[in-house]
């Protein structure tokens, strides 16, 4: 993934892993930047599917 | 105390006799790809664990190189060895209290000079240095030419040139990894007097630590509080003596130390760099680099930025989204097609008029609870959510964040607190959160009220549009209300809390054209969380809101609010809406926007109205998490302060626009 406030790249599960203290993370589509702690949306999972299908 | 622990010589024995594993660190700015380095080496088997006492992560793995065992430690960025931030203060803490037998310092080829600047002071720390110049494919990519061999010379440290990313140098780095082995390296020299105050102070320490004296004595020159602190204990009566010497040359220097240090270190990257680089000549500034610059500067920032406000917010969320969209939906779809269509279904099917009212009536969970949300907020969240999205994906709010940086230093935060604001506008409840994240404890209770009070979520401010845009005067009027309330609650925050203001500085991405796949992706999650969010507590409300008319509770809270809607000019009818703001702020301002749509406020009521709910005490979530977060004794004062100071601000300026008549 890529940090749309600071540029940094990261992992999705290093994302993740900055929403466990968060009492409203369940059901949340967004995921924190390790780095400056921006949330970023996640791709919806048909997007990828979608992507993935033009690619090929 | 362990940061100045002696460092052992060499690793430690072990029970079976062997060596227990080196240790290598890996350093340097964010963002250079230490941590794709640091999987290279250590493959799958590493611990992620947060390092004690702060919640700053430290991975750690093991590499074996030449049959030899390893220990990698991903530190986690640094710029100098000088810390601000609590990352580097743990990166530094690692540095010096874990002994390492290596410290590989990674690099951005692309900004060789200005990343030597950490090279040379972890070189007069006394540290064993490997330099990897990583990202070379992209610096080569640039017309960037770099001599690894003249530049491994010229610092008396192995050098490698790399790619991690694409493999490139690995194999060279394990050997350079291999083969180290702890030398006397060149130490780079300022100019005479720089090294004469150096001496000056290091001569006084009495006592060894994981740093060299000169090291020691430059973070002295500096303040670093923490290395005050240490060499005071370690340094026992001696340090008064340090002491005076230290405020002997600052006194000296006054305020230009920080400065010129960086000017002398600038100066020896240089020279270190002479034959070693060559870059391409002056090139032409793309459009991009040039915005860029524009973005930043208070001269041409500040406009760029109102325009994007007006463009984007007042025509594009309020008029485009609040205005027509709504108006389709909301007017249209629901109020004259769908509303009169399931009333009448919902009145044949279920006989009882208490159960009619549940689903149908005044507020029905389908016609007040569903109507909210499709037909009010959604067209608002979605305009707005695609304009964030835009800005976000152009590389806009970093600028904004240093463009924003001074005036937010005048109220106790600094530019990073950006990233809650803005967050803010989409919801406070999580941006509350995220001001966990801020550096001070001083820095979060002030963004912390500052979200409570002044940023309205994106469906309130979105409604608040709509009503607002109609009289263009009324929108300027609540605008520059909010923005005066911002500003004298943060100065006076800022000077009635104790602290200080950090330091705030970023590496800014580069500016790019929006993708509009990434703009709808982002919009569409956006919203998809929102909508998921908000529906059913926009039910449960609707339900609330039923209980409460069945009662005659509601009608009584009506009355008990009377007096205070009086006391601002409203009628009895608008306490509705702030009985509505308590659920959430948007449900709130939808119910402003129904009373207007019956006729019930005009021009100054709507404006007096709008201000008071913005301010109005933070909705129920927003509220648990800032007593999460703070504590209880914060979120109760917040919670009245913000009250008392809504209906105080719309009590002033009902009489203000009385007095005036300009609304």
């Amino acid at each position: 993934m890529h940090c749309d406030f600071c540029g940094y790249e990261f992992d999705e599960e290093e994302g993740v892993q900055g929403c466990g203290n968060c009492p409203m993370s369940a059901g949340c589509k967004a995921v924190k930047c390790p780095r400056c702690n921006y949330e970023i949306p996640k791709e919806p999972l048909w997007m990828t599917k979608l992507k993935k299908w033009r690619r090929r | 105390m362990a940061l100045f622990r002696k460092k052992s010589a060499c690793h430690k024995p072990l029970a079976d006799g062997s060596c227990s594993a080196r240790k290598v660190l890996l350093v340097g700015n964010p963002n250079v790809g230490k941590s794709v380095l640091f999987n290279a080496l250590t493959g799958a088997y590493v611990t992620v664990s947060n390092y004690p006492g702060t919640s700053v992560e430290v991975a750690r793995g093991t590499a074996t190189v030449s049959d030899e065992r390893f220990e990698i430690i991903d530190t986690p960025g640094m710029y100098s060895l000088l810390p601000i931030t609590e990352e580097e203060r743990v990166a530094r803490k690692i540095l010096l209290d874990d002994s390492p037998d290596l410290v590989i310092h990674v690099i951005d080829a692309r900004n060789l000079e200005r990343m030597l600047a950490m090279t040379i002071q972890l070189l007069e720390a006394g540290l064993p240095v490997i330099l990897v110049v990583n990202i070379i494919d992209e610096a080569e990519r640039l017309g960037i030419s770099i001599n690894i061999p003249l530049l491994a010379a010229q610092l008396g440290i192995p050098v490698v040139g790399a790619a991690v990313t694409k493999k490139r140098g690995l194999a060279e780095i394990r050997r350079a990894i291999a083969d180290f082995r702890r030398s006397d390296h060149r130490v780079p020299e300022y100019s005479r007097r720089l090294e004469n105050d150096i001496a000056e102070i290091a001569g006084l320490l009495r006592n060894r630590s994981a740093l060299s004296p000169k090291a020691v004595a430059l973070l002295l020159l500096q303040r670093d509080q923490e290395i005050i602190d240490l060499v005071s204990k370690q340094e026992g009566e001696g340090f008064a003596a340090v002491e005076g010497k230290i405020r002997e040359k600052i006194y000296a220097r006054r305020e230009s130390f920080h400065l010129d240090l960086s000017l002398e270190r600038r100066k020896i990257a240089e020279k270190l760099l002479e034959g070693v680089l060559r870059a391409p000549d002056k090139r032409r500034k793309t459009f991009g680099e040039r915005l860029s610059q524009w973005t930043v500067r208070p001269l041409t920032g500040v406009p760029l930025l109102l325009i994007v406000l007006y463009y984007g917010l007042y025509q594009f969320v309020g008029v485009f989204g609040a205005g027509t969209l709504v108006d389709l939906l909301e007017g249209t779809l629901f109020e004259e097609q769908f509303n009169p269509w399931i009333s009448q279904i919902v009145n044949e099917l279920l006989p009882w008029p208490v159960i009619q009212e549940l689903f149908v009536g005044e507020f029905g969970v389908i016609t007040l609870g569903l109507r909210y949300a499709i037909g009010i907020i959604l067209p608002v969240v979605f305009t707005f959510f695609l304009f964030f999205s835009i800005l976000e994906d152009s590389g806009y709010f970093p600028r904004l964040a240093l463009l924003v940086d001074r005036l937010f230093k005048k109220i106790g935060l600094t530019g990073r607190a950006v990233i809650p604001m803005v967050l803010g506008f989409g919801c406070d409840t999580m941006a509350t959160m995220v001001t966990r994240t801020l550096e001070t404890v001083r820095e979060r209770i002030i963004a912390t009220l500052l979200l409570s009070l002044a940023i309205p979520c994106s469906a309130q401010l979105g409604v608040i549009m709509a009503l607002l845009s109609q009289t263009p005067v009324a929108l300027l009027v609540w605008f520059f209300c909010l923005l005066l309330i911002f500003l004298v609650v943060g100065v006076l925050a800022a000077r009635v809390i104790p602290g200080e203001t950090p330091m705030f500085y970023m590496e800014l991405p580069p500016m790019r054209l929006p993708q509009l796949s990434n703009i709808l992706t982002k919009t569409f999650s956006r919203m998809q969380w929102y909508f998921v969010e908000i529906l059913p507590l926009f039910i449960l409300a609707s339900v609330l809101l039923w209980i409460g008319k069945m009662t005659y509770l509601f009608e009584k809270m009506s009355d008990w609010a009377a007096p205070l809607m009086a006391g601002i000019g409203l009628p009895r009818e608008a306490a509705v809406a702030f009985i509505f703001g308590f659920f959430r702020r948007d449900y709130g301002a939808a119910g402003l926007y129904d009373l207007q749509t019956k006729g019930l406020l005009f021009a100054r009521q709507i404006t007096v109205a709008a201000v008071t709910l913005t301010l109005f005490i933070p909705c129920i979530a927003q509220f648990l998490v800032i007593k999460k977060e703070r504590g209880t004794a914060v979120a109760v004062a917040i919670g009245l302060f913000v009250s008392a100071l809504a209906f105080g601000s719309g009590y002033l300026l009902n009489k203000i626009l009385l007095a005036t008549g300009i609304l």
